[in-house]
């Protein structure tokens, strides 16, 4: 299922070591992540748990390459990415890692197909907006792809953000309290289509989240507390 | 916004709406003006325009005003062309008071390094009665110009001893006479009055004009009498009392008869016409700055939505809200006024002071009530014309908002109060600007012109939003994202069209009216225009004239026509005192004009109306009219014209009228009679002489020393110094009209810097997303380029072809100049718009690029 599988086989999907983050100025700066080093394999599901303000966030940002560590290593899909410039990060991300916000982050001034299709766009994909079609389809939406996002409801906005973060097909999907802005019922659905979609493409899956059910659902659980890790090896259950 | 509400619910709304939302209003305005910058910049800067613009105007008449007697040189002042006055005439201004006698004429001054043509002042001792002519070195006027061992006495202007390599002590010749320098002339106090010359002054004495053989019959000489009413009577009463004493006892004198009230009562006009036209360029600068408003309102609401939403759940009412903003929208108004007025107010003070070396003008700067009122008004009433609409959208944002993030707000109508009270506003600033017009026609026009291109331009934004939604979908990322961020909702589209539309048109029209005056005046003269005028030229030096232009100049040729001075004084048998003409046409009928008579249609002319004369017409005198003048006295074919040659009038009938191309620049005559109605009488002739090739400057100037020497009574007018005289003029009046228009497009800078900027918290989101998905900061760049060129691009197109058509109005409809389009002008101006778009955009861009990610991410 992965267009880039066989460049990344045998590597870790993600290894951070050493990882440090300050965030502020002065005397306002604050250290969020304290000497990180972590392992996830390919194919993995992942959950980060941890109460507010413990660093999961920003170790999810780390990953992604939208945060840059002060020190330590990042390799992702085999790349070391604190060595790469902005736009080579860019094109990174487009190419192997897929984001699922809180906030849905859709860009307002495009429809929900527009929203899909623009990372394959700038990824170069000919076929951009047939595949953003199946996408769409694929998470239930098909008859939506005309709205914009202000015309979707929550539960439909963060169908959108999932569709396009699979889109590209990539190595990792990162996901940042999926569930945080709706309702019970529909957050268990996006969590739902979030797991099977990532069963279905294999891809390694990193879920941020302070509920301890929905960690459970992934197949190892790193816990977190002010910006280092408690349980590196924790298992939980198997997605 | 928390402690607004909590205000609204411990204020118990129903009791004091209105003081609440005052106190409301104040207390978000405490924030400090963020935000507003542009909103207050706007209004400031087209306040300033007006107020300035009409502050100098009215300082400059005060001055004017003030400065009469000086200006005219008298109390009362009468002129005359051609004589001199009676006895009996003389003998009722000296019971009157004391008398100066001047007569000035063109002539040719002739030194040994060449000729030239001077503005010849010949003055009495008696000049001048007010103010001071300042000599180098300086001396009594009387005695510098006396005469001296056998030589007259004679200043100059400096221009003149510089052409001829002069100095005082030297000699020049001016007709039969010769003269020594004596001094240069510094200033002159009565020069204002005597209008546009076309060569430096020569100031002598009465006696040496007498001596120079320079007064024949028929000459173009003007005789001045300037009366210093005895101090115990010169009242302003008794200065209208003489002057109304004077045209009832000689109704047939044909002098010009004005007072110090009215010295220049020409030049007064021309300087109300030109204010006008630079308070309807402050008017733009006005009207650009009202989008500002409407952008700033706009995207201010658009912050303002969970606040107004927040208010709504609290109980209040859609009115109570609207009120709020309106508060706050006319505090900064009245802000933004009271900075331009106090800018406006300092113009004539600032010009004063800049000014005093370089114009001859009497400015007399003081503060002008009336005229900042004025432009207080214009100020205000512009933020309210146009921050009306957008604030009455305020009163039906829904409380759902507060739930849901839109795009942006739907494109609704506003209720009808407030599109009313819009449209009072409009309605009331309208009849301000024409009602405060000296022309109000144009005035109405700019009114009509200024609502076409505000509404020409709003479709224009429709109409590209919409073919950019329509346009196939591009298979680039960057162009398909450029394309659609220009129809998306929140798109700038319509901001962007507005200002730059409206400003780009605006410097267009400049652009186009600039070359068109300069092309009028400068080098590129018509192919076949004359290279000189001689004037003043007696018919019985005429043949010899001939024989010496064909040896000297046998390639060019040579026009001769006879000319006789004569005033019109009746039209269809009513007298001319009580004739209403049109504002364009009385010129005709206030002193004595040049006619002629022709066999044939003169050159440069074409029939309009009625038939031209057969050859060897000898029937009852007929009449050939200018069409313009024609219809502004009233006539038509087949009425009577009355005019006064020479003492004797002479009725007839008007055969045809004539269109004329004054642009040809060859003899033409508003009056052109049949030849049998000046049979016999005394005229001089007027002449032209043309070059095939267009002549240059060694063959003209050679030419006007040969002339100078063996025809030293006929003046010479080389038509090219004439034409750069009248151009360093209008050069000087264009920097007034750009210094102007500069702050209209100032403005428009303004409003699209705010437009770009108010969409800067969109970009930055936006752009930090793409980032995410994978969008490089080239192709960002790249996409954000493109969407501003395409939209500088169309907008420019739109902007220039309505700038090119207003431009051709000023100069074809008002001017009554020939319009040419000059690409240049037009396209260096669009393309400046266009590169200020780009770079304006990108580098709020830019900005968006180095934002980082992760912060964006984190607070939304």
């Amino acid at each position: 299922m992965n267009d880039f599988s066989e460049t990344a086989s045998r590597q870790p999907a993600i290894a951070l070591a050493g990882v440090n983050v300050s965030l502020g100025r002065g005397t306002a700066r604050v250290h969020i992540l304290k000497d990180i080093s972590l392992q996830i394999d390919q194919g993995e599901a992942v959950g980060l748990l941890g109460p507010s303000g413990s660093g999961k966030s920003t170790l999810l940002m780390v990953m992604a390459g939208l945060e840059r560590p002060d020190t330590g290593r990042v390799t992702v899909a085999g790349t070391d990415i604190v060595g790469l410039d902005e736009d080579a990060l860019a094109r990174f991300r487009g190419r192997h890692v897929g984001i699922v916000f809180q906030s849905f982050h859709l860009i307002p001034t495009m429809t929900a197909l527009e929203n899909v299709a623009v990372p394959l766009e700038l990824a170069g994909a000919p076929d951009a907006f047939a595949r953003a079609a199946r996408e769409l389809a694929a998470v239930g939406l098909e008859n939506r792809a005309g709205h914009y996002p202000a015309e979707l409801s929550g539960g439909e906005q963060q169908r959108v953000a999932i569709a396009r973060a699979l889109a590209p097909n990539p190595a990792i999907l990162v996901a940042d309290e999926p569930t945080g802005n709706l309702d019970e019922a529909t957050g268990r659905s996006i969590i739902d289509l979030l797991f099977t979609s990532r069963a279905e493409r294999g891809a390694t899956l990193v879920l941020v989240t302070h509920d301890a059910t929905l960690a459970a659902r992934c197949g190892r659980i790193v816990r977190m507390r002010s910006g280092r890790i408690e349980t590196p090896l924790a298992q939980g259950a198997s997605a | 916004m928390t402690s607004l509400a909590t205000e609204l619910v411990r204020s118990g709304a129903p009791a004091a709406p209105r003081l609440l939302a005052l106190r409301l209003a104040a207390r978000e305005l405490r924030g400090g003006l963020r935000g507003f910058g542009t909103f207050v910049a706007c209004i400031a800067l087209g306040v300033m325009a007006v107020a300035g613009v009409g502050s100098f105007s009215r300082s400059l008449s005060d001055g004017l005003a003030r400065e009469g007697r000086a200006i005219l040189g008298g109390d009362v002042a009468f002129s005359l062309v051609h004589r001199e006055i009676g006895p009996e005439e003389r003998a009722f201004l000296e019971a009157r008071g004391l008398v100066a006698v001047s007569a000035t004429m063109r002539a040719m001054a002739r030194a040994k390094s060449g000729a030239a043509l001077v503005e010849l002042k010949a003055v009495d001792g008696a000049y001048p009665l007010y103010g001071t002519l300042r000599l180098e070195p300086a001396g009594p006027p009387a005695a510098v110009l006396a005469e001296k061992e056998g030589a007259f006495g004679a200043a100059a202007e400096s221009a003149l001893l510089a052409r001829l390599g002069l100095r005082v002590g030297d000699r020049i010749e001016v007709g039969r006479m010769s003269l020594e320098i004596r001094a240069a002339v510094d200033g002159e106090p009565d020069k204002l009055a005597s209008g546009l010359g076309f060569g430096p002054r020569l100031l002598v004495s009465l006696e040496a004009l007498r001596a120079s053989g320079l007064l024949q019959p028929g000459s173009l000489v003007r005789w001045h009498y300037k009366l210093q009413l005895a101090s115990g009577a010169a009242s302003d009463r008794a200065v209208q009392a003489v002057a109304a004493e004077a045209r009832a006892a000689f109704p047939h004198a044909g002098w010009e008869v004005r007072t110090r009230a009215n010295a220049s009562p020409r030049l007064e006009r021309d300087i109300e016409r030109f204010m006008q036209f630079l308070t309807l360029v402050g008017l733009t600068a006005l009207l650009v700055g009202g989008v500002g408003v409407a952008n700033a309102v706009r995207s201010h609401l658009d912050r303002k939505r969970e606040a107004i939403a927040t208010l709504k759940a609290l109980g209040a009412s859609g009115a109570t809200v609207v009120r709020v903003y309106l508060v706050q929208a006319l505090a900064l108004a009245v802000f933004g006024t009271g900075i331009g007025l106090a800018a406006g107010a300092a113009l004539p003070f600032l010009v004063a002071k800049a000014a005093d070396a370089v114009i001859p003008l009497p400015i007399a700067p003081s503060l002008y009530p009336l005229e900042l009122a004025i432009a207080a008004g214009y100020g205000i009433l512009t933020a309210l014309a146009f921050a009306l609409w957008p604030l009455g959208r305020a009163h039906d944002i829904p409380v759902a908002a507060l739930f849901r993030d839109a795009v942006a707000p739907e494109p609704r109508w506003p209720r009808r109060r407030y599109i009313l009270a819009a449209a009072l506003a409009v309605a009331t600033l309208a009849a301000l600007a024409i009602l405060f017009a000296f022309d109000r026609r144009i005035a109405a026009v700019f009114v009509v012109g200024a609502a076409a291109v505000l509404a020409g331009l709003q479709v224009i934004a429709l109409a590209i939003m919409r073919a950019a939604a329509r346009s196939p979908r591009a298979r680039s990322t960057i162009v398909r994202l450029a394309v659609a961020n220009i129809h998306r909702p929140g798109a700038l589209t319509p901001a962007v069209v507005l200002s730059l539309g409206l400003g780009l048109a605006l410097l267009v029209t400049v652009a186009l009216i600039d070359g068109n005056l300069r092309r009028q005046f400068a080098a590129t003269l018509p192919a076949r225009a004359p290279a000189f005028y001689f004037l003043d030229l007696q018919q019985d030096e005429a043949k010899r004239f001939e024989t010496f232009i064909a040896a000297r100049a046998p390639q060019a040729t040579l026009e001769r026509v006879p000319m006789l001075r004569g005033r019109i004084v009746a039209v269809k048998g009513v007298p001319a005192e009580r004739l209403r003409p049109s504002s364009d046409a009385a010129w005709v009928l206030q002193s004595d004009r040049g006619l002629t008579y022709a066999d044939r249609l003169p050159e440069g002319s074409r029939v309009v109306s009625g038939e031209w004369w057969p050859a060897g017409y000898d029937g009852p005198p007929l009449v050939s009219l200018e069409r313009r003048i024609a219809a502004g006295l009233g006539v038509a074919v087949g009425d009577s014209v009355t005019v006064n040659v020479l003492g004797r009038d002479m009725t007839a009938q008007i055969a045809n009228l004539r269109a004329v191309d004054w642009q040809s620049l060859g003899i033409n005559f508003v009056l052109v009679f049949s030849p049998n109605a000046f049979r016999g009488a005394p005229h001089t002739t007027i002449a032209t002489l043309t070059y095939p090739d267009g002549g240059d400057e060694t063959r003209e100037l050679s030419l006007i020393k040969a002339l100078a020497e063996s025809f030293p009574a006929v003046t010479v007018v080389r038509v090219r110094e004439a034409l750069e005289a009248v151009g360093k003029l209008v050069e000087n009046l264009l920097v007034a009209v750009r210094s102007a228009s500069l702050l209209s497009v100032l403005a428009a800078i303004l409003v699209l810097g705010g437009a770009l900027g108010a969409s800067h918290r969109h970009r930055v989101y936006e752009a930090v997303i793409l980032k995410t998905l994978g969008a490089t900061r080239g192709q960002l760049l790249a996409a954000y380029g493109l969407e501003y060129l395409l939209l500088g691009l169309v907008t420019a197109i739109f902007g220039m072809l309505m700038g090119s058509l207003a431009a051709w109005y000023v100069v074809a409809e008002i001017m009554n100049l020939r319009f040419v389009w000059l690409p240049g002008a037009a396209l260096a101006a669009a393309s400046a718009a266009v590169a200020l778009t780009v770079v304006f955009g990108l580098s709020g861009t830019l900005t968006a690029l180095s934002q980082k990610a992760a912060p964006v991410l984190r607070h939304r």
